[in-house]
């Protein structure tokens, strides 16, 4: 398995994201993939009351304050992981869709993309009601006391996306060595 | 994913990252205890969480005479219980309880770590003796949450109540290790249950004795006053 081990790594995904997300539609994908993931990842813990508002029970104004920084759901460490993998969501997604729509090539970074979006949304909700999804979760495999273990109390999950999502836009970067993003050469080392 | 050969291969990636962010939103709302039950119009006399509401611990007024009714569900282990506690129960004891607008109700569920059952049996057996020692050890047990665990849980709460109130710390810590008070605690938890909470905090909101919605995670005083319109 290909890692991004060297700095030229890190470079080539900063380059390859800067390239892409340089352009309008793509930046704009990123922005809605970006904020889609996000009010995924909050809004899946308070299905109740989304829907609440939606049948207009409950005034729209209370939706703001479930999301990191508006209301009190996270704490700051928490806020700031479950933003930053909603905001590398944004990027992997506006990279996937470049990829396949400019380069006509495989996306190998996608199988990636899909871990860290589910790590992400469940991290996102060990973090913000206690650990009890990822209780649910691994008492389904028989694991509930694995919790305890834990000394982040499921925020573990959620970096555990950060990761997958790194190695997903690396994976893409590098699928992309040898091409050009808007008449820019994408890979200056190799 | 990695052999996909297609742009329509790929696109169906995209299409199935898609998919899996709902189907992962789905787990998490059935996780969380969002619950997805019938309780749209629900009065709190009908409602799960409105069993034998009578005899839990409440600061304000009788739910009855109340503008509005929150019963939330805690585990003294949780930590974004704690964050709750810290963060927006004083705003709704300053602003909501004192002034006579809302009642607050704390129903307990032993969810998340290991010694916050020992604790919830501790609760109860405190409550049936006084009830400003169950607040006061209910708040000691957020405020010092990291410091306990299953070993020391029994022995810190007896050491607290000995210092800090009038009960009988023995007689309470004995109840609690004999489970004294254990239908006490299955009652908290059959309601939890029966209304679909498996996640701390959960808060049922109700506005003039009818369900308004449910909210789990430490949410805002702004969220609360907000969906109640107080």
């Amino acid at each position: 398995m290909d890692l991004p081990t060297h700095r030229d790594d890190w470079r080539l995904m900063g380059r390859t994201a800067r390239l892409v997300l340089g352009g309008p539609f793509y930046a704009l994908v990123g922005v809605v993939a970006a904020a889609v993931a996000l009010t995924g990842f909050v809004l899946s813990q308070n299905l109740a009351l989304t829907r609440a508002v939606l049948v207009g029970r409950v005034p729209a104004s209370v939706l703001p304050e479930l999301y990191p920084f508006v209301g009190t759901s996270y704490s700051l460490l928490t806020g700031s992981v479950v933003l930053l993998v909603s905001l590398l969501v944004g990027v992997d997604i506006a990279l996937v869709a470049y990829h396949v729509r400019e380069h006509r090539l495989s996306a190998e970074g996608s199988g990636g993309s899909v871990v860290g979006v589910l790590l992400g949304t469940l991290g996102a909700g060990c973090a913000a009601c206690g650990s009890a999804i990822l209780a649910g979760v691994l008492s389904l495999v028989g694991a509930a006391g694995l919790v305890t273990l834990l000394p982040l109390d499921g925020l573990e999950f959620a970096l555990l996306a950060l990761v997958a999502l790194v190695l997903s836009v690396y994976w893409l970067a590098d699928g992309m060595r040898g091409g050009e993003i808007r008449g820019c050469p994408v890979d200056l080392q190799k | 994913m990695a052999d996909g050969t297609t742009a329509r291969t790929t696109r169906r990636s995209v299409l199935t990252g898609g998919v899996s962010l709902l189907g992962a939103g789905c787990l998490g709302g059935g996780g969380s205890g969002d619950g997805d039950g019938d309780d749209d119009t629900i009065s709190l006399a009908d409602h799960p969480v409105g069993r034998s509401l009578g005899t839990q611990p409440r600061l304000g007024p009788p739910p009855a005479e109340a503008t509005a009714t929150i019963v939330a569900f805690e585990d003294p282990s949780c930590p974004r219980c704690a964050a709750f506690e810290s963060t927006t129960v004083p705003k709704i004891r300053s602003e909501l309880v004192e002034p006579g607008t809302a009642a607050f109700v704390v129903r307990t569920a032993p969810l998340v770590y290991p010694w916050g059952d020992p604790a919830i049996h501790a609760l109860e057996a405190t409550y049936a003796r006084d009830a400003d020692a169950f607040w006061a050890l209910f708040g000691h047990y957020f405020e010092e949450q990291d410091a306990f665990d299953t070993d020391n849980v029994l022995d810190r709460t007896e050491t607290f109540l000995s210092a800090e109130t009038d009960v009988d710390a023995a007689g309470v810590v004995a109840d609690a290790e004999s489970g004294a008070y254990a239908d006490a605690v299955a009652t908290d938890v059959d309601a939890a249950e029966a209304a679909g909470v498996s996640g701390t905090p959960t808060v049922f909101l109700f506005r003039d004795g009818q369900y308004r919605t449910r909210a789990t995670g430490s949410v805002s005083f702004d969220l609360v006053t907000r969906a109640l319109e107080l």
